[in-house]
């Protein structure tokens, strides 16, 4: 990351630190609801905007991780159960929808995405150990030596350090070769194989990475929450994490960020002044496709003038 | 100089008494010289929205006839939007809780949200009045000496039913609800009455929830030999179920039975004449003949423009008369939680369904009435008529234990 | 027994041929404009609605019928013109999030018009009861149902394939760049068959009116399952459609009768087998 990159990035992390000293709870709280969906976005970018394989099932890995961690975490409330079983599970999900989804492409691998996550749906609205439609509730924060994660604070701090980690994890992937070789699969994948790639490989890889963070991003929704319900696998939880990507500027990680907050945004903020905030929402959303389409990025881009 | 210095003395120090004394009522009446905000989490947005709006609507009838305040100060409802969504309506409770310090909170319509939302209330000591949501749980194993029940639970329109159904309408018995906990639960409180009574289950299908076309489900329950259905099902199921019921020309030959939820006033308009003889059973209808609901009746079509008043905005007007009367009796006092409970628990009144009690032991209402209602033709159009009724229903609170 | 089948039968027909009356708008405009539409359960829902507020002014079925689908097909060429055209050379997803966003703005608008509450669609007076048939009661109006849609489908065959407007259509599904390259005016064609498929979804949602009412959510219901029936059909493909309803209808309807448990599932299984074995779905252009 060149210099004036890495301080600003540093500089943005500091402010969402120094948040809770200074805004109240509610305030707070959306932020952290945006830290996680965030992830989770940016998790799809790299599906979309890197490798280009738009998936309208990906909440079926960000419930998975949801609801494994609230089954985990109710019988041991550890980093274990916090983040390593919901990514193992997540990631084992990813690769055996990934090995059959991946045969197919467009609009295809949308739809057959989107019937493995309707499937999860079906099944955790229906079955009773699972909580039925009310899913799982009274799900405690994770016991962490010489920090309190129950408080406000303690949270934030731990979210803000795993979605940072996280964030530079997947920045340095897309600069390095592995990501290079996803770009190369979107622009013209007939050439890639030519080349020699083993294309469905790199997929699936890219899947499954992309599978892991969205199921993290699921088992912090539920720690955030205390509580997970089959709604995190219906297919409108797919559908908002692609409109983020969107919003914000597919193909830029960052914007999957910051397509979050304009949404989460959005919708709180606009449903507390207006019952007609869906009139206003998808107005933005028409607007946006017609006059910013990078998304926020690249509006950002054509203002400031920087380069990718 | 002695004289004045002792009268001076006793003088001063009676001030001071007395000042001591009245230290913390100075305190206490600036607290509660500020609104008293009451925090609504109800669906403002969606299909549910109609029920959000009744209750509210019954809220509103009863603060406006207070002229908005009470005990000297001033009434302030604070709405928001759940979405009828779990993660949205848990946000909204922490933004009423947290940021707008709500001193009471009522709502919601969907259980999923009240499951949700119930540790959050019951953490920060937060007094919630249900004034919709069925869910069992909250007055059985997930009670709360902060959570009251102004609406119903699952269990309180059905088991009645079973009984009655049994003895006369039928006893070969189709059941069907969507297949959710909250369907399962509410044919399975039927089941507890129906079956001892006589009653034979000859079919039990659950439909998707959401589902448009019953057509495989009513061929079923032609060809199953049931002489009467018992159901659940509410807003757009209920009127596609009751309207495709009808249009299968089953209702000659197969009498519809069902929880309240399936007639009620946001679906009847849409069932229309396919809704005639259903019968089914609830806590209210509008065409009660008490005095207190007479009066209701019309004020609150006098205020609403004609609209016909219907359970839901039964559960709104109840669950401001508790919060009034309730505010009332501790002289606006809402610091004080411990004893706004206890005069909350001790509510009784004259309420549209009856006379309005709570189970100390559940902090569930006690349903003065389940009425036998049938849609029938009346002034005014379709209605739920009662044709019979089973007093005192108290749900029994199996694995509450109060103060928890 | 046979009886009882029989029925089921019926009613998987009735729902098979709904099924594809709203389809088949979805696969002509995914077929020949590549467009991603996602507002098409929109186009049903006003069309729904439109139906209500014409039968309640004129207390005509058949006037609604008429009606309606030209006045949503007449919606459909203004998004077209205004909104889609710009979108063509740009990324299939910017398509994706215009019509989503037309999704929530058409929502929120039937719901300002006419209200949160479900409404209710009277079936004509001629088809108002219930009949029997070969030992099963089906209402009337499923019946019409039926053959109405029989009927659409033999008619959209004819037009597609028989008239030159329909092979205006597959030259422009085949190959859009030497369409026009042949002097034809493509814009417009593109207009005229999204306008088209727009007019088919709101004629859809009219038929379907007195089967499942009218609610502000029904566009975003049916859209999975009209999506579905597009792949399993195969992009584009007519035929595709409807046979692809009608297996799914079949399967749907016998699926709730004898696997209640799993109905909300049966879609998805079925889809998900004919991608895995026929990605370009029964009747779709190879892929790659």
């Amino acid at each position: 990351m060149t210099g004036l990159r890495l301080a600003a990035f540093a500089l943005v992390v500091v402010a969402l630190a120094l948040f809770p000293f200074g805004a109240g709870n509610y305030p707070v709280k959306l932020l952290q609801e945006i830290l996680i969906m965030g992830i989770f976005a940016m998790s799809l970018d790299l599906l979309m905007g890197y490798t280009g394989m738009v998936s309208f099932g990906h909440s079926a890995f960000f419930g998975l991780g949801g609801y494994v961690a609230a089954l985990a975490l109710s019988k041991s409330p550890g980093l274990m159960s916090a983040l390593v079983l919901p990514a193992l599970a997540a990631g084992l999900a990813a690769l055996v929808i990934g090995f059959f989804s991946i045969r197919v492409s467009g609009v295809y691998f949308i739809m057959l995405t989107l019937a493995f996550s309707q499937m999860f749906f079906a099944y955790t609205f229906q079955v009773s150990w699972l909580g039925a439609e009310d899913g799982l509730v009274g799900i405690p924060r994770p016991r962490v030596p010489g920090w309190d994660l129950g408080s406000l604070r303690g949270f934030h701090a731990y979210l803000l350090a795993l979605v940072t980690l996280t964030a530079l994890g997947l920045w340095r992937l897309v600069r390095s070769p592995f990501g290079h070789v996803l770009r190369g699969i979107h622009d013209n994948e007939a050439r890639m194989e030519a080349l020699g790639y083993p294309v469905d490989r790199y997929k699936l890889l890219a899947f499954v990475i992309a599978g892991v963070i969205a199921g993290v991003a699921g088992s912090l929704y539920t720690q955030f929450n205390g509580s997970i319900t089959p709604d995190a696998f219906y297919w409108k939880t797919s559908g908002e994490a692609l409109l983020m990507v969107i919003i914000g500027g597919t193909g830029t990680l960052g914007g999957a960020m910051l397509g979050a907050a304009a949404f989460i945004l959005l919708q709180s903020l606009v449903s507390t002044y207006t019952e007609r905030w869906m009139l206003i929402l998808g107005a933005t959303f028409i607007l946006f496709v017609l006059f910013a389409p990078g998304g926020i990025v690249g509006a950002l881009r054509g203002r400031i003038g920087l380069r990718a | 100089m002695e004289q004045v210095t002792r009268r001076k003395f006793i003088g001063t120090a009676g001030f001071a008494a007395a000042g001591a004394a009245m230290g913390p009522w100075v305190r206490r009446a600036a607290a509660q010289s500020g609104p008293v905000k009451i925090g609504l989490v109800l669906p403002y947005s969606g299909v549910y929205a109609v029920l959000g709006e009744s209750i509210t609507q019954g809220m509103e009838l009863v603060f406006a006839r207070e002229n908005w305040t009470v005990a000297g100060r001033k009434i302030e409802m604070i709405k928001e939007d759940d979405e009828m969504q779990p993660p949205v309506g848990i946000r909204k409770t922490e933004k009423l809780i947290d940021s707008d310090k709500v001193d009471i909170l009522t709502g919601p319509v969907h259980s999923g949200i009240l499951m949700g939302m119930r540790d959050k209330v019951h953490n920060s000591k937060t007094i919630l009045i249900v004034s919709n949501a069925g869910a069992d749980a909250i007055s059985r194993e997930r009670c709360s000496r902060w959570i009251f029940r102004t609406s119903f639970s699952n269990w309180q329109p059905n088991q009645p039913m079973g009984e009655w159904v049994a003895k006369n309408v039928a006893k070969d018995v189709f059941i069907a609800a969507p297949n959710y906990q909250a369907g399962k639960d509410q044919l399975g409180a039927f089941k507890e009455t129906f079956v001892p009574a006589g009653g034979k289950l000859v079919g039990e299908d659950y439909p998707k929830l959401g589902e448009t076309d019953y057509a495989p489900y009513l061929t079923k329950i032609r060809q199953s030999g049931a002489k009467a259905v018992y159901c659940f099902f509410s807003g757009s199921d209920a009127v596609n179920f009751v309207k495709q019921y009808d249009q299968f020309g089953l209702k000659q030959s197969i009498k519809l039975t069902g929880a309240g939820f399936l007639t009620e006033p946001d679906v009847l308009p849409a069932q229309g004449k396919s809704a005639l003889g259903v019968i089914t059973g609830h806590f209210y209808t509008p065409l009660l003949d008490n005095p207190t609901n007479q009066r209701f009746v019309k004020e609150f079509q006098a205020k609403f423009g004609g609209k016909m008043p219907d359970g839901f905005a039964c559960q709104g007007y109840d669950t401001a008369e508790v919060i009034v009367r309730a505010l009332k009796s501790v002289n606006g006092n809402t610091q004080d939680k411990a004893r706004l409970v206890e005069v909350i628990e001790k509510s009784e009144f004259d309420s549209p369904r009856g006379r309005f009690r709570f189970d100390p032991k559940t902090h569930n209402v006690i349903q003065p009435y389940i009425y036998i209602r049938e849609v029938k033709e009346v002034a005014g159009g379709l209605n739920n008529v009662p044709i019979d009724r089973v007093a005192n229903v108290t749900d029994p609170g199996t694995g509450c234990t109060l103060p928890a | 027994m046979p009886a009882d089948l029989f029925a089921q039968a019926l009613n998987g027909l009735a729902y098979g041929v709904l099924l594809f009356l709203l389809s088949v708008g979805l696969t002509l405009i995914f077929g020949m404009l590549d467009v991603v539409n996602l507002a098409h359960g929109s186009f049903y829902m006003l069309g729904a609605y439109a139906g209500l507020s014409l039968i309640a002014a004129t207390g005509n079925f058949w006037l609604a019928l008429l009606a309606a689908p030209l006045a949503v097909g007449l919606i459909g060429a203004l998004i077209e013109r205004s909104c889609l055209r710009p979108l063509y050379r740009r990324p299939p997803l910017d398509q994706v999030l215009l019509t989503f966003g037309f999704i929530y703005l058409f929502e929120d608008l039937v719901k300002w018009i006419w209200g949160g509450r479900i409404r209710s669609i009277p079936p004509p007076d001629l088809f108002a009861g219930s009949v029997s048939l070969g030992g099963a009661i089906i209402p009337s109006y499923r019946l019409f149902v039926i053959v109405f849609g029989l009927v659409m489908a033999v008619l959209l065959y004819l037009l597609i394939e028989r008239t030159r407007l329909g092979a205006v259509i597959r030259a422009g599904v085949f190959d859009a760049e030497m369409t026009a390259g042949m002097g034809i005016n493509i814009h417009r064609v593109f207009t005229a068959v999204f306008a088209f498929g727009a007019a088919l979804g709101g004629l859809s949602g009219v038929i379907a009116g007195p089967i499942q009412s009218a609610f502000p959510s029904m566009g975003v219901t049916i859209l999975i399952p009209a999506l579905i029936v597009v792949v399993v059909g195969g992009l584009g493909s007519l035929k595709g459609s409807l046979i692809g309803s009608l297996i799914i209808g079949q399967a749907e309807t016998f699926g709730k009768a004898w696997l209640p448990e799993a109905a909300m599932l049966i879609i998805y299984v079925v889809m998900a087998g004919i991608v895995l074995i026929r990605p370009q779905g029964l009747f779709g252009r190879p892929l790659k």
